[in-house]
Parts: structure tokens; sequence; C-alpha cells
């Protein structure tokens, strides 16, 4: 027992000073420009809260190493102060107070999921300071008039309603009826996925398909063999399920398990969840909406093109065979910063905020300009399918670099 | 347990004690002084002193039934969760349609004026208080027939259940939750708003609680703790006690969480309004930490336990955890009783406990088992 607990200050200790060292290189020649972050590094949303640090930081080196952030006559360089908000709401309002008040911190990035940020988003409206965040998509964040809200990814309501589209149109080309198309889905119970719900329950109205499960997954989003099994007797054309990294490694597994036969499935989350090396073919077909693939032809400064960035980030992290997007759009979060910063010529909050909401730029991750709401409206989402144990950009035809396969094979 | 229980005992029989002895009100002097000292001295800090008195209510309305009545609840937060969507659907609903304004694709962004937030917040924590009370006699009824591990276990799932009941409800949001409505003042304002109310709330809990434990009522709990069976038998109407003591706890837990849901500004049902891993066992584990079936054991308990919490949340971030872990396991361990139950055992002078030597020298054989 002693003896643990003298291994875990240790170990705490070693943590803490290379926290310090850290700060200490980036202040080296530049003045330190901090950013603040509730972020989850443990709990269910802690392996996409784990990629978005991991854009948070590659993009803050790459600015730093390339010449920091010049705010008129100085040099600042980012750094960025954490905390862990284990993944629930009620944390990341106290972190953000403690950010704001005690660390006196002036500038976010946002936190991962959009309950978090739901959370997050009255806090910076009550002290007046801004928040570019990458990873809350729910449409719900932008209906409430908040002024100090950025966004650089499309909203949820996006993520599954292509697949819809794509059900109907083979429908209609194998002489079916759209109504005779079954729908099947599975939601995780948060702000996100209900809001890919809403999306999707819309476009099924306005193409008149039928949805015969309509299932919630379970809090911790560990087991939803009670949806497919009933997937198992009812036969759906279409089934569709979001709940983030650990629902899309849950329903991957449990679809190889239960050797689930549906044509056509649709599951968010699938490159963070790492579904492709967990499960290997049995993936093959799955359908999986985007913000952001290397594939697409988006340039920019700091980071080059899209497949720069693939390549920079798969040689900066270990083990990842497909970059996944919530790393990407953390990045650009932190492009967004410098770029404002810059513009503003200033360090003054409304100044800086004034300059996020007219930012207009090209990057990597693709154009970012906000919507008065605060939302990205300069970049659609793609819908990818998994063939061949890669991901082959399907829809909207604009940007598909590959025909979909369907029925999905099934080995 | 069993030394709580005797000393409770010894108290009642051979030992005298009075309301509020004067190490009791010395005590008590300096904690309302650092109320209300504490956000002036230490502005930067209110947010986190609020949600110190915070878990001073928890610990404090937790020993209720499982200090004082020996009735270990692991459910209490479902008051605290109840309590907070009851305020959030009358704040919203006295002004506007509620589906509408939590509805995920529709125009949320209703605006509250000053005197609609005020109002809201007003009626909201006094319909908390008394729908949490009511669903605590609702519920009790159902409850009280399970004893020991079993009411345990019962309470933990009525928790949960609720949990995902309002997660599957569409009128008040579901898993999308409700963002409360905006303070109208300044963001330090609204600070300090909640900071009063969250002081008052937990000052008011201890001395209601210090008045009841004091009354018959009082005994009839500790009766009921000691031996049930036995208490019925002498005329204690246990079921009726049993309830009026976790409609007490739900009263305040209520409160507390009307209040909980305004400072954090967007409530969900399961992370925030019924987390039953984190508030929902901290309680116990604050209240176990402190002494239970003390009145002080659960302040002092959470005034540590927050304490410790924030720090390694800070300076050992990602180690958090297991520093909780840790003082559980030396808690059950080493000091079952508690710190104010060891303290009390030890120095019983301190807590205005006169002991009756001839009374403990006939009975050594119990001290020794101890």
């Amino acid at each position: 027992m002693r003896h643990f607990t003298k291994w875990s200050l240790a170990a705490a200790a070693t943590v803490a000073m290379m926290g310090t060292s850290q700060i200490a290189y980036a202040a080296a020649d530049c003045k330190e420009l901090i950013l603040g972050s509730a972020i989850s590094f443990t709990g269910k949303y802690s392996t996409n809260g784990i990629h978005a640090k991991r854009g948070y930081d590659i993009a803050v080196k790459k600015i730093n190493e390339t010449g920091g952030v010049k705010i008129g006559a100085n040099c600042y360089k980012f750094s960025i102060k954490y905390y862990d908000d284990e993944s629930t709401p009620a944390r990341t309002a106290q972190l953000l107070e403690r950010l704001i008040k005690q660390d006196s911190v002036k500038y976010f990035l946002g936190p991962y999921s959009s309950a978090t940020t739901k959370a997050a988003a009255p806090v910076i409206e009550k002290y007046k300071i801004p928040m570019v965040e990458a990873e809350g998509a729910s449409r719900s964040l932008f209906n409430k008039g908040y002024r100090y809200l950025f966004a650089v990814l499309s909203t949820s309501e996006q993520y599954l309603a292509s697949s819809i589209a794509l059900a109907a149109e083979i429908a209609k080309k194998n002489g079916k009826k759209p109504g005779d198309v079954k729908v099947a889905m599975a939601f995780e119970q948060d702000p996100f996925s209900l809001d890919v719900r809403a999306g999707v329950v819309d476009d099924i109205k306005k193409y008149g398909l039928k949805i015969v499960i309509d299932d919630k997954l379970p809090r911790d989003l560990s087991d939803m063999s009670a949806t497919l099994t009933k997937v198992k007797a009812l036969k759906p054309d279409l089934l569709l399920i979001s709940g983030h990294s650990k629902g899309a490694v849950t329903a991957a597994r449990q679809i190889k398990e239960l050797n689930i036969k549906t044509p056509m499935i649709a599951i968010t989350h699938c490159e963070s969840g790492k579904i492709v090396s967990k499960f290997g073919a049995s993936t093959n077909g799955f359908l999986c909406p985007t913000q952001w693939a290397e594939t697409l032809s988006y340039k920019g400064e700091a980071f080059g093109s899209a497949a720069d960035y693939d390549k920079l980030f798969k040689a900066t992290y270990d083990g990842y065979k497909t970059v996944p997007y919530q790393a990407a759009q953390a990045s650009a979060a932190v492009l967004v910063w410098k770029d404002a910063f810059e513009r503003a010529g200033s360090l003054d909050t409304e100044k800086v905020r004034d300059a996020i909401a007219a930012t207009n730029m090209k990057t990597f991750y693709g154009g970012i300009k906000f919507a008065p709401a605060g939302n990205n409206i300069a970049k659609p989402m793609v819908l990818r399918q998994i063939q061949n144990g890669e991901y082959k950009v399907v829809a909207p035809a604009k940007w598909a670099s590959s025909k979909i396969e369907h029925p999905r094979m099934v080995k | 347990m069993t030394t709580a229980t005797d000393v409770k005992a010894a108290e009642t029989g051979t030992h005298k004690r009075r309301l509020m002895s004067n190490n009791d009100s010395m005590i008590f002097a300096g904690l309302v002084l650092f109320g209300i000292l504490g956000p002036i001295l230490f502005p930067n800090y209110t947010f986190q002193i609020a949600v110190l008195w915070l878990m001073v209510l928890f610990a404090l309305t937790w020993d209720i039934m499982g200090g004082q009545m020996g009735y270990n609840s692991l459910g209490n937060i479902f008051f605290f969760g109840a309590g907070m969507y009851i305020c959030a659907i009358v704040q919203v609903g006295l002004f506007t349609d509620v589906g509408a304004y939590t509805s995920v694709s529709g125009q949320g962004n209703f605006k509250f004026t000053p005197d609609q937030y005020y109002i809201g917040v007003a009626v909201g924590l006094v319909a908390a208080a008394i729908g949490s009370s009511l669903l605590a006699v609702a519920l009790g009824w159902i409850v009280f027939g399970l004893r020991g591990p079993y009411f345990a276990i019962g309470t933990l799932g009525m928790a949960l259940a609720a949990g995902e009941l309002i997660g599957a409800w569409g009128w008040v949001g579901g898993g999308s939750g409700i963002p409360m409505p905006v303070y109208p003042g300044s963001g330090d304002g609204k600070s300090y708003f909640f900071y009063v109310l969250c002081f008052a709330a937990a000052i008011a809990t201890f001395l209601f609680l210090k008045w009841l434990y004091s009354t018959q009522f009082g005994l009839a709990i500790n009766a009921i703790r000691d031996d049930e069976g036995k208490a019925e038998a002498m005329g204690v109407h246990t079921l009726r006690h049993k309830t009026v003591a976790w409609a007490v706890s739900a009263f305040f837990l209520g409160i507390a969480g009307g209040l909980f849901g305004n400072m954090t500004g967007f409530i969900e049902p399961l992370e925030v309004a019924f987390p039953t891993i984190t508030f929902g066992i901290f309680m116990v584990a604050m209240a176990l930490l402190g002494g239970k079936g003390t009145i002080w054991g659960p302040v002092l308990g959470a005034i540590l336990f927050h304490i410790v919490k924030e720090v390694t949340w800070t300076y050992f971030l990602g180690w958090q955890w297991v520093a909780l872990g840790v003082i559980i396991i030396i808690n059950i361990i080493y000091f079952q009783q508690g710190i104010v139950g060891w303290l009390q055992e030890k120095y019983p002078g301190w807590f205005g406990i006169e002991v009756d030597e001839r009374a403990r020298a006939e009975a050594p054989a119990k001290g020794a088992a101890q």
C-alpha cells in the first residue's frame, strides 16, 4: 500500500515536471500566450478527448516552430492549459470557472462532445470570453444566441442524413418503393446523437422510408445486443448507429459477433473508434460520416494540404492507420485562434472575438467561415465507406472518389 | 458501526449532552465566518467554495438516513436530480412552453427578463424542495419494505432508473438536457448570487438537523437504527419516522439540485442530474470519512474530501481517482467510525459528552471490544 502511494506520488511529480518544462520551452524567445481547455482524458469520451488533445498539441507545436503568433510588433507562442472533465458536463462548468478565475485564461479551445460544450457555453458567455470549439456539433449549441462560441465543424444533423438519401436512391434503382425501405436505428442519449437522430428522422420523413426499430443505446455504451437481436428478426434494409467512439466499437464488435447481415450500415465515429484495425473484414461496407478526409483537396497555411497533415500526424503519433477527423478539426481550431489574433492585432478579448467572427480562411481542414450563430458554414460533411479496409469517399457526388458498394459484402 | 451506535446510546442514557456546547458554537461561528469571508478573501474561488457548501449539504442529508437511522441509501442523488429538473421546468415553464424550449432543432433562444429570472429561481427552488419531499414520501412507501443491503441496492436502482426515464422523456429534452436560463447580471454577480444561496442552504440544513436530532424524533430514528424491531415493539411508528426522515433529506437535496443546475447552466439526466457514481457515491464517502451518526462528521468529511479532490485535480491530473480511492480504502479499513467518530471516542469531553467513569468501569468488556 505504502509502496504504491509512494510510486504514484513520484509518477505524479514527474508528470507535473514535464508540464512545467514544456511551458518553459515555449517561452524561450517569444512571450507565452495561454489557451485553456477542459477536455475528456477519462470517462466515456476519453478516446476522442485524447484525439482532440493531440490535434490541439500538434497545431500548437507547428505554429510555435514556424514563428509563433505575431500580434502587432510582438511575438507569442501558444501553450495550452488542460484539465480533465471526466466526460461529464457538471465538471466542465466547474473547470472553466477555475481556468477563468484562478488561472486567468482568457482564450479557450473547446471540450470534447456536444454535452460538455453545452455546459461550457454558458460559462464563457457569462464572462464574455471567446471559445473556438471543434468537437461540439449539436445544433442546440447554435440556437441560443451565444456570442462567444465558435465551432469549426459542421453541425450534427448532417452526419447520417446523406445515408438516407443514398438508401432511397438505391431503392429506386432496384425498383422498390421508398415505403418498403425499413430503417433500424439506435442512438446514444446525449445532445450530439439526438441531434444526429433529429436530422435522420427529418430525412426519413422527406423520402418516406419506414422506421422499424428506434432504440436507445445504454448510458455506458457497452452493449447493444438487444437492438441487434431485433435487427436479426426484422431484417431492416438500413441500420443507423450513433454513440461516439465507444458506441462505434460496441456496434462493430457485436455486428461481427452476432453476424448481422443488414445490407447497409451507417455508424458515426468509425475512424476514431479504430474499428477497421480492431474488427477487420467484418467492417467492410460500413458507411461512416466524416467531417474531414485526408483525400480531400483542402489546403491552407501552417499544415499545407490535407494529405500533408495526415502524414505529419501519423509521423508524430504512433498507432494511427487513419487520422480521425476529431484531431484534424482540433488543429483547425488552433489555426483559427492564430489567424484571429494576428488580424485583431491585440490581446483584447472583445477585439479578438470580433476577429474570430470575421474569420474567412482556407485550411487543410476545409473552409472556415462562421454564421452569426457561430457554426461553420464553409465546409460539407462527407460520407465514406470502408472498402477492403480503406476509407473511400462515396458521397456527396462532388467529393466522391469511389462508388458505393451495395449491398455490403458480408463474409 | 458499533462504536457510533454505542456512543449515541450512551449519550441518551448515562451521558448528558447540551444542544450546542461551547466548542460547537465556536466551531460553528468559525464556519459561518469562513462562509462570509471566503468569497471576499478568495474571490476567484467563489465557485469552488459554493460547491463545497453543497458537498456539506450532501453529506449532512445522507447522514440523516445512513448515520442516524441506519438506512444506507445509495440513491439519495435521486432527489438532487429531481429537484434540479423540477426547478428547471418551473423556471422555464412559468414563462414559455417547455417542449419548444428544449426541442433539439427548435428555437431555444427564449430570453428571460431579469424579473422572470429571479421569480423563476425563487418559485423553482421552493417547488424543487417540496416536490422532492413529496417524491420521497411516495417512494418511501415502496422502498422502506427493504432493509440492509437490499435497501441500498433498491435505492441505487431508483436513481439509475430515474436518469434513464428522464433521458427518454422528450418534453424535458431527453438526453439533450435543458440549457438553463441565463443569469441577467455580470459573471461575478452570478457567482456571488448562487454562492449566497448555497451557503444559506448548507447552514439551514445544519441548524435544522442539529435541532431535529435533539428532539424526540432524533431519538426515534436512532432507535430504528439500533434495533428496528424493538423500536416498533416499543410503539415507535417506524414507517412514518422513516418517511419523514427521508422527506427531510429530500427537501434539502431538492434545493441543492435546483441551485447546482443553475450554477452549471446546462442540465442533462445522466451526468449532471443523476450522477450516481460521482456525487451519489461522494455523499456516502464524505459522511463515512468524517464519521457517520455525528453532526460534525459529515461537515468535516465534506470539507476534507472536497479539498483533497480539488487539489489532486489541479496538481495530479490523471491521479485524482487514485487519490480518492486511497482515501476511501484507508477510511474503510482503518477509520470505520470516521474522523469525528474516532475523536469522539478518544476525547469525549470535546463533544460535551460527560463520560460516567463508573458506568465505563462496569462494562470493560464492551470497551475492549471496540
